[in-house]
């Protein structure tokens, strides 16, 4: 038998390879039509725009000067969104793994502390807790730049909710990982921080890359207190202006929406690579 | 001789349960201890109990000079349960190996984190040791690609570069397929040729038979036997020992 029949181009294809290549077949035939339908349903979303009247269905008609004149003004806020957004999510980060290690604790007041952070803020609307956060630190003699306050108010807030996404990552490493570092001589300390952690984080990076999509889009709540200059607080400051919010407001959507479609592909790319390694 | 193992008095209770009842157990050093009984008669916790990751309810423990009471879990003497963790090594049924690191990241851990030794010195030891469990040429595969029993020869490797005076063992293959018991076992009786102290908890009646210098018999909280294998498989004196060796017998067949 000729073990090498396999590369040779006339040698018949085997079973296997057959089935194989139905299989292959298939599936890029599936992604084909679901990127077929995306273009129509992205041409449907265009028509509705179009301000045309074909077969008697109502379309909206937008203001193209006023769209192209304000375009660079509202990708302006992009910087700070994208801003507000990372420095919230790196609180919340921190927060969150403070509280879901709280949530371990055997020490009552730490234990409380956790407790009562994270049932306060998921408690409250996040709409009231950005107020706040303007209203009251001035009166404590607490003056930080909008921003500032803006970041400290969606990273308690996201804090409170990724502590969740924390505790199930620590829960999910087994209870024989703590017994074998601990028959090592490790300490709770040297346990938590090199073996629990590292196999918990692992575990918590995709819902976090959730979370941070879902705070880009959060964080346009901040422009109710005016202080921060980001994509929703200048299309709305335009489009008052000039009586054409509903345009500002469709091109702050745009800029949403592609924001948020580059970060699901990051996050799909970061997940793709933790499933490939050794696990 | 002094005893390396001593245990004193021990009782241990979970919650209402009176899991182990007034154990006292000498361990010299060089002898292979193996452990047997049904499940539930206390061997495990007995042997977890050595180095704390059961607190004992009542009694002392005491390895190589070092003695520790038992007692209410808050008031145990920490740095004294260090010292003895230092002086034993640990081999679990489910092998427990890091799966977020190699398998020689998996081996220097304890001595580098815990002894803080100097990584080269701890990586050649590493090595000597995982050369011993012939596990060597595997030393930077993750655990996840390993089989059952390669696995647990790694967890031998780390619990050996820690330097341990005794190995406890825990149902060592109670985990595997068949067809890889018997790698792990020929590794534990190399420890033991080695001149290693051993304590093995199993239902492997061949190995306690052949490598064992005693082997105690459990039921119901207590040691109801202790003799050498050649007396105790021939002349059981326990019903219970008496029925525990039939059913192995019948096995056998």
């Amino acid at each position: 038998m000729n073990l090498f029949a396999k590369n040779e181009p006339n040698a018949p294809k085997s079973q296997a390879d057959l089935i194989f290549e139905a299989n292959q077949r298939k599936e890029l035939q599936f992604k084909a039509n679901v990127a077929l339908s995306w273009m129509v349903l992205i041409l449907i979303l265009i028509f509705l725009f179009s301000g045309q009247n074909i077969l008697g269905i109502k379309t909206i008609q937008l203001d193209t000067t006023f769209i192209k004149d304000n375009l660079v003004f509202i990708a302006g806020g992009l910087g700070q969104t994208i801003k507000i957004s990372l420095l919230s999510i790196v609180l919340a980060t921190i927060l969150a793994l403070l509280a879901a290690l709280g949530r371990l604790s055997t020490f009552p007041p730490i234990y409380a502390l956790s407790t009562f952070y994270v049932s306060l803020i998921r408690g409250t609307p996040l709409y009231l807790q950005i107020f706040f956060f303007f209203l009251a630190l001035p009166q404590l003699g607490i003056i930080l730049p909008g921003l500032w306050a803006g970041v400290i108010a969606l990273g308690l807030n996201y804090g409170a909710y990724m502590s969740e996404i924390f505790r199930a990552g620590l829960s999910s490493v087994g209870k024989g990982q703590r017994e074998a570092a601990i028959a090592l001589g490790m300490t709770p300390g040297q346990t938590m921080k090199r073996v629990i952690l590292p196999q918990a984080l692992r575990f918590a990076i995709p819902p976090t890359g959730n979370e941070f999509i879902a705070m880009t889009k959060d964080s346009a709540l901040v422009s109710v207190t005016g202080f921060v200059h980001e994509l929703m607080w200048r299309s709305t400051k335009v489009g008052r202006a000039q009586f054409h919010n509903l345009e500002a407001l469709i091109m702050a959507a745009m800029f949403y929406w592609a924001m948020t479609l580059l970060l699901s592909y990051l996050q799909s790319r970061i997940e793709a690579r933790l499933s490939k390694g050794d696990r | 001789m002094v005893p390396i193992v001593k245990i004193s008095n021990l009782d241990k209770y979970f919650g209402r349960l009176h899991v182990l009842k007034d154990i006292s157990l000498e361990v010299m050093p060089r002898e292979v201890v193996c452990l047997i009984g049904r499940s539930g008669s206390g061997k495990s916790t007995l042997l977890r109990c050595i180095n704390f990751l059961e607190v004992p309810s009542h009694g002392t423990i005491e390895v190589d000079g070092v003695k520790v009471e038992g007692g209410e879990k808050g008031k145990i003497n920490r740095d004294l349960v260090h010292e003895v963790r230092l002086r034993t090594g640990m081999v679990f049924q489910e092998f427990n190996l890091f799966p977020h690191m190699s398998v020689l990241e998996n081996v220097i851990e304890g001595p580098v984190q815990v002894k803080g030794m100097d990584r080269d010195k701890a990586i050649a030891l590493a090595e000597k040791n995982l050369n011993h469990v012939d596990m060597l040429w595997k030393k930077d595969e993750y655990p996840m690609r390993l089989s059952g029993g390669q696995k647990q020869r790694v967890a031998i490797a780390r619990a050996l570069t820690m330097e341990p005076k005794v190995m406890l063992f825990d149902e060592p293959t109670s985990a595997l397929d068949p067809e890889l018991i018997g790698e792990v076992l020929n590794v534990m009786k190399k420890l033991a040729l080695d001149g290693m102290t051993m304590l093995v908890v199993t239902h492997e009646m061949g190995f306690a038979k052949d490598v064992a210098d005693r082997v105690l018999v459990m039921g119901d909280g207590e040691i109801i036997e202790d003799a050498k294998p050649s007396d105790l498989f021939t002349n059981p004196k326990d019903p219970r020992t008496k029925a525990l060796i039939e059913r192995y017998r019948s096995g056998e067949q």
